[in-house]
């Protein structure tokens, strides 16, 4: 009964299955040579160096994401060491691929936030309500005393891709460990307080402070800020006192005993170390210290 | 607030052609605190702090340095841009320093300190001088400009267009009609409205020699019907002159924001001007009433724009009143001058509340473009706007009715939020004037303005930091 069924099943459906078939490989031979005729040639190389890159869009190269740096690279070698996240290592792999030398680029470039102020080191004039965003803040008189400190509404919290950003007590401070040297935080900040450094060392000092106004002005402002007394660059040349602020050249820096004095020295503990081990900043001293001193 | 049957009413008086434009909104006006107080002479100041960036583009270079000796009406700061004004000292005295000062739209920008000498002549307003018999054609169209350049003129009702560049004729874009703003939407501010009043000759004065300058053939004197004195007063001034063919009083009906340019232009001639146009493409300047005072001050009188006009106001100001100030005065020396910042003060806004910006720095100086100062208690505010409660957006589509552009605020802020800047920009947000009303009328007291401001700051640094 039930095979007698199949049977008739068979005989009334087998000639849809087969115009199917033959419909199918018909199709599947247009297919075929199309693939063939139209192929778009992809470079090789740009699906390697695609495999050689992080692969977390995080867009410190200026391109919309690793595939699109992929391609430029492949093209325009010159643009090989933009791979921020991955640094030296990626930029190696790649020059590899390309069949390329490369020279060494330096030290990495990390993240330096030039304020060290917390908030009860800094003054208020009064109570802000606006939108909660330094861009949205910053376009506003005097949010804070201080024209120049970081804001603590997490612009660069939210730029980060990698979480190595945190507002802690109202300054933004840097997690090294986290932190690939993509840049995007430094772009974020209204301020510009975010400035790459090459870390040639593990920890890197500077001075974290951007005010320009005069040390009387920076006093009664901050508490922890530059007020350009000029004893760091009595100690050592790599510091230098432009326009009420003290710069370090990064570049020449060496931890010494001059830079460690220095450290020591300032009056106003604004000399700090940045790093994925430094120590934490170093209390002001009590006494405000005599510029002539 | 914001009841949407009014808004339809004004939309339909809008296509039937009489004098207001579509959307806007009716604030409490609150002009009575200082309207009838007449102008009186400011502080005398010990310091003022002369910004270099009072206008719209390019900022002025300073010409001194520290420890310098400067004149009252000398020029201390220029620039050789074209689309820029000159600056000058309203005090004699001893420039202190060039350091940076809060800036109410800048955020901080350079300015040059000067410190008076002890016995500093105060100077009067000139509207004295000036009769209703003035006669414009003894100074030709060029003398007119070079004076309002030299004097270091802008427009004084908020943006600070140089006024030059404005009445300048302009061979691509030749003019037709000049209109003068006395509008003066803005709640609690009156200082064009007593100027208007006590210093009509000169305003006359400015009007014609503005007329010559430009070579306008028709001018439009566009008031809010709130100020019947004002337009009775113009009106009989216009009548008594010479040459006054072609000047004519336009009341306009009394809504927020009707003092906006484009918002006077729909009003009046019923003409769009382009977006990211300005009104000279198609034929028109726009001068505030302070300008054309000032204009007739240049020109007649050869001094230099260094004092204006400031109403300080609002429900904590002990005297409020309109003051005759240096330009540079910091905003504390002025409230101080009134009474001071008592216990209830709680928020202090440099212009009117609707597109004023409140300030947290007292010592911010008054710019050319500064109106007034506001000082409001928390009751003005408003409990809910003051302690930030928003609530989400329900779509009631009040600010899209508010809206005197015609944009659609609350997907602009949405985008700006999210940070979807190219969908802000394909909402057109650079269209956005900044008036408030969207702020205004929200329901759910979100801060629509706040965010499309953000917006547009946020394009400016994008724009100027693209990736090679």
């Amino acid at each position: 009964m039930i095979l007698a069924d199949i049977f008739q099943l068979w005989n009334s459906s087998w000639p849809a299955g087969m115009t199917m078939l033959a419909l199918g490989t018909g199709f599947a031979i247009v297919l075929l040579i199309a693939s063939e005729k139209l192929k778009v040639k992809i470079d090789p190389k740009i699906e390697q160096i695609h495999q050689a890159l992080p692969k977390v869009d995080c867009g410190a190269c200026g391109f919309a994401g690793c595939g699109s740096y992929a391609k430029a690279v492949a093209e325009k070698p010159a643009l090989i060491g933009k791979c921020a996240p991955g640094g030296p290592e990626t930029a190696g792999k790649i020059a590899e691929i390309l069949s390329l030398h490369i020279s060494d680029s330096g030290p990495a470039r990390k993240p330096m936030v030039h304020c060290r102020a917390q908030t009860d080191d800094k003054t208020y004039f009064a109570t802000y309500q606006g939108i909660r965003t330094c861009i949205a803040a910053n376009a506003l008189a005097n949010v804070q005393a201080c024209k120049f400190g970081c804001l603590g509404f997490s612009d660069c919290v939210s730029a980060c891709k990698f979480n190595a950003l945190h507002v802690i007590d109202g300054l933004a401070v840097v997690d090294y460990e986290k932190c690939t040297g993509c840049g995007a935080c430094s772009k974020a900040c209204p301020r510009n307080l975010i400035e790459m450094v090459p870390f040639s060392q593990e920890n890197m000092m500077t001075v974290a402070c951007r005010s320009y106004e005069n040390g009387k002005t920076t006093r009664s402002m901050c508490k922890v800020g530059c007020i350009g007394c000029g004893l760091c660059a009595k100690q050592t040349e790599i510091f230098a006192v432009e326009d009420n602020l003290a710069r370090l050249d990064y570049d020449k820096y060496q931890l010494t005993g001059q830079t460690k004095t220095a450290f020591d020295k300032c009056p106003t503990g604004v000399i700090v170390l940045c790093g994925p081990t430094a120590p934490a900043p170093r209390q002001p001293s009590r006494k405000p210290a005599s510029a002539t001193a | 607030m914001g009841n949407p049957a009014s808004n339809i009413l004004s939309m339909k008086i809008a296509t039937k052609g009489i004098f207001t434009f579509a959307g806007g909104t009716h604030p409490p006006q609150s002009k009575e605190l200082t309207a009838e107080s007449e102008i009186q002479r400011g502080p005398a100041v010990k310091q003022a702090a002369v910004m270099l960036s009072q206008h719209l583009g390019a900022a002025c270079q300073p010409l001194l340095r520290k420890g310098n000796m400067v004149q009252a009406g000398q020029k201390i700061g220029d620039s050789d841009a074209f689309v820029s004004a000159p600056v000058h000292s309203p005090i004699s005295g001893k420039v202190k320093d060039i350091a940076l000062q809060s800036h109410t739209v800048l955020g901080r920008s350079p300015a040059i300190i000067i410190e008076a000498y002890e016995h500093n002549p105060t100077k009067r307003p000139v509207a004295d001088k000036f009769t209703e018999e003035f006669d414009e054609n003894k100074y030709s169209a060029e003398q007119i400009c070079d004076a309002v350049r030299q004097a270091g003129i802008v427009g004084m009702g908020g943006a600070g267009f140089p006024t030059r560049v404005k009445i300048e004729p302009n061979p691509q874009f030749p003019k037709e009609t000049m209109i003068i703003n006395g509008c003066e939407c803005e709640p609690y501010i009156t200082c064009d409205y007593r100027i208007m009043l006590e210093w009509t000759n000169q305003i006359m004065a400015g009007i014609k020699l503005a007329r010559k300058a430009s070579g306008c053939s028709q001018v439009l004197i566009g008031i809010e019907d709130n100020k019947p004195e004002a337009i009775e007063v113009m009106s009989t001034v216009i009548e008594k002159s010479p040459n006054r063919d072609g000047i004519k009083v336009v009341p306009v009906k009394t809504k927020y924001p009707q003092g906006g340019e484009r918002q006077l232009i729909q009003a009046i001639l019923n003409k769009n001007v382009p977006t990211g146009g300005i009104p000279p493409m198609i034929g028109i300047v726009v001068l505030n009433v302070a300008t054309a005072a000032a204009i007739a001050e240049a020109v007649v009188d050869n001094t230099p724009l260094t004092h204006r006009v400031v109403t300080v106001t609002g429900e904590a100001i002990d005297e409020p009143g309109n003051y005759y100030v240096p330009i540079g005065t910091s905003v504390e020396e002025l409230i101080e001058f009134c009474g001071g910042v008592t216990q209830k003060s709680a928020k202090v806004i440099v212009g009117g509340p609707m597109m004023g910006i409140a300030i947290a720095d007292l010592t911010t100086p008054i710019t050319k473009t500064t109106g007034a100062i506001t000082v409001l208690t928390k009751e003005q505010i408003g409990k809910a706007k003051f302690e930030r409660q928003q609530t989400p957006c329900i779509r009631c589509g009040r600010c899209l009715e508010v809206c005197p552009e015609h944009l659609n605020p609350t997907k602009i802020a949405h985008a700006v939020k999210n940070n979807l800047l190219d969908v802000a920009e394909s909402y057109y947000i650079s269209g956005c004037m900044e008036c408030g009303c969207c702020s205004y009328v929200c329901p759910a007291n979100i801060e629509l303005t706040g965010y499309i401001r953000t917006g547009k700051i946020f394009l400016a640094r994008q724009k100027k930091k693209i990736p090679e």
